[in-house]
């Protein structure tokens, strides 16, 4: 029984590292498809402001990361490479955020 | 010990973002640590006190224009009268609060934000350190930025035993609450990721007398006016304020003592 046990154990490891493998092959490219977007963002006033704005976006399934800074007024979002971004989840998410978007930078 | 001292003088410190509501599910947990100072008694006893109060404040942004607030603070207090000394603690009472954005507007060059709040204090809080009633407590408050530029003005009523009265039938006097704040941002760091601001405040606090039996309770009610300067520091989610009041006008009824120099130092935590 002892040595079933073992075998399970070597196979679970053997599948987790394989597993942390295939990830990190897929997050670096990731990175290397990654599209990146600038948005215009009105009513950030201070550091503090952006925190809030940057969790409701990178909940977006098709974000990757999200920083905003708030002295540019501008939000940078990295796009998951297999997801199609919609600007419009942008806008809601900043709206949520008590700001107001302004134009698409790029 | 209560007839000499009136138990709800705190007027509010530090009211910067007051009519802006947090973003949607957001989290703010705030501390604070409150040092006030009573003398000058006009009766033979040399009466003098010293307060310090830690107020715990957890928000969550429910919803972008609806923010829920929970406030439990502990009070530490020393007497000290004729050469002795003695000591108390006790937890206040137990207040919620609503806060709902009935105005916001962001633009390229100011934002400007009103915001309306409805508070229930619960009597929770021990002997001499709460109020004994149930209090309904309604604000309004508006916040501008403009640049470095920030001013919030808030005003609010709380309605002391708006649903019943306190130990041996006492009608506790209500409370008018008006503060108005100004604060210029320095930014700092090479993303300005780090800002310090200095803020001056005005607050003005008046307590109506308490009542028992429709007569005015003696030594209670009193009217105290605060100038306010402090600094603020923020990096990304974390706050750090610190206020100093100095009272520049105050009137008690009675034998009252009169209020003292007070210390407030904050932190905020938003995630």
């Amino acid at each position: 029984m002892k040595r079933y046990l073992f075998l399970l154990l070597i196979l679970m490891l053997f599948c987790g590292i394989g597993c942390n493998d295939s990830n990190k092959v897929q997050t670096v490219e990731s990175v290397e498809e990654s599209e990146t977007r600038v948005y215009e963002v009105f009513g950030m006033n201070c550091p503090g402001c952006h925190g809030g704005l940057e969790k409701l976006v990178k909940k977006i399934p098709a974000v990757e990361g999200a920083k905003a800074n708030w002295l540019q007024k501008q939000l940078v979002v990295t796009v998951r490479p297999e997801f199609k971004l919609n600007d419009e989840d942008i806008y809601d998410a900043i709206r949520r955020a008590n700001f107001t978007p302004g134009n698409p930078i790029k | 010990m209560g007839a000499l001292i009136s138990k709800n003088a705190s007027a509010a410190g530090i009211s910067v973002d007051a009519g802006l509501t947090p973003p949607e599910d957001r989290w703010i947990v705030r501390t604070q640590f409150r040092y006030m100072h009573r003398k000058d008694d006009p009766t033979p006893m040399n009466k003098e006190m010293d307060t310090y109060a830690f107020p715990l404040v957890v928000a969550y942004g429910f919803r972008p224009d609806l923010t829920f607030m929970v406030r439990q603070r502990v009070k530490y207090r020393k007497m000290f009268m004729g050469g002795s000394i003695s000591r108390d603690t006790g937890l206040g009472d137990l207040f919620v609060l609503g806060k709902y954005k009935l105005y916001r507007e962001n633009t390229r060059d100011y934002t400007f934000g009103i915001a309306s709040t409805l508070g229930l204090e619960f009597p929770t809080g021990d002997d001499d350190f709460g109020s004994e009633t149930w209090d309904l407590k309604p604000g309004l408050f508006t916040s501008w930025r403009s640049g470095p530029w920030a001013s919030d003005f808030s005003i609010a009523y709380k309605w002391n035993g708006f649903a019943d009265k306190g130990r041996d039938g006492l009608d506790p006097g209500d409370e008018l609450e008006v503060d108005l704040a100004f604060a210029h941002q320095f930014s700092i760091g090479q993303n300005a990721n780090i800002s310090l601001s200095p803020v001056l405040e005005f607050n003005y606090k008046h307590i109506l007398a308490d009542r028992m039996s429709e007569h005015r309770v003696s030594n209670t009610g009193e009217s105290l006016f605060f100038v306010s300067p402090g600094l603020k520091f923020t990096k990304s989610s974390f706050i750090m304020e610190v206020l100093l009041q100095f009272p520049v006008w105050q009137q008690q009824q009675g034998s009252q003592l009169k209020q003292g120099t007070r210390l407030i130092v904050g932190t905020r935590f938003m995630f």
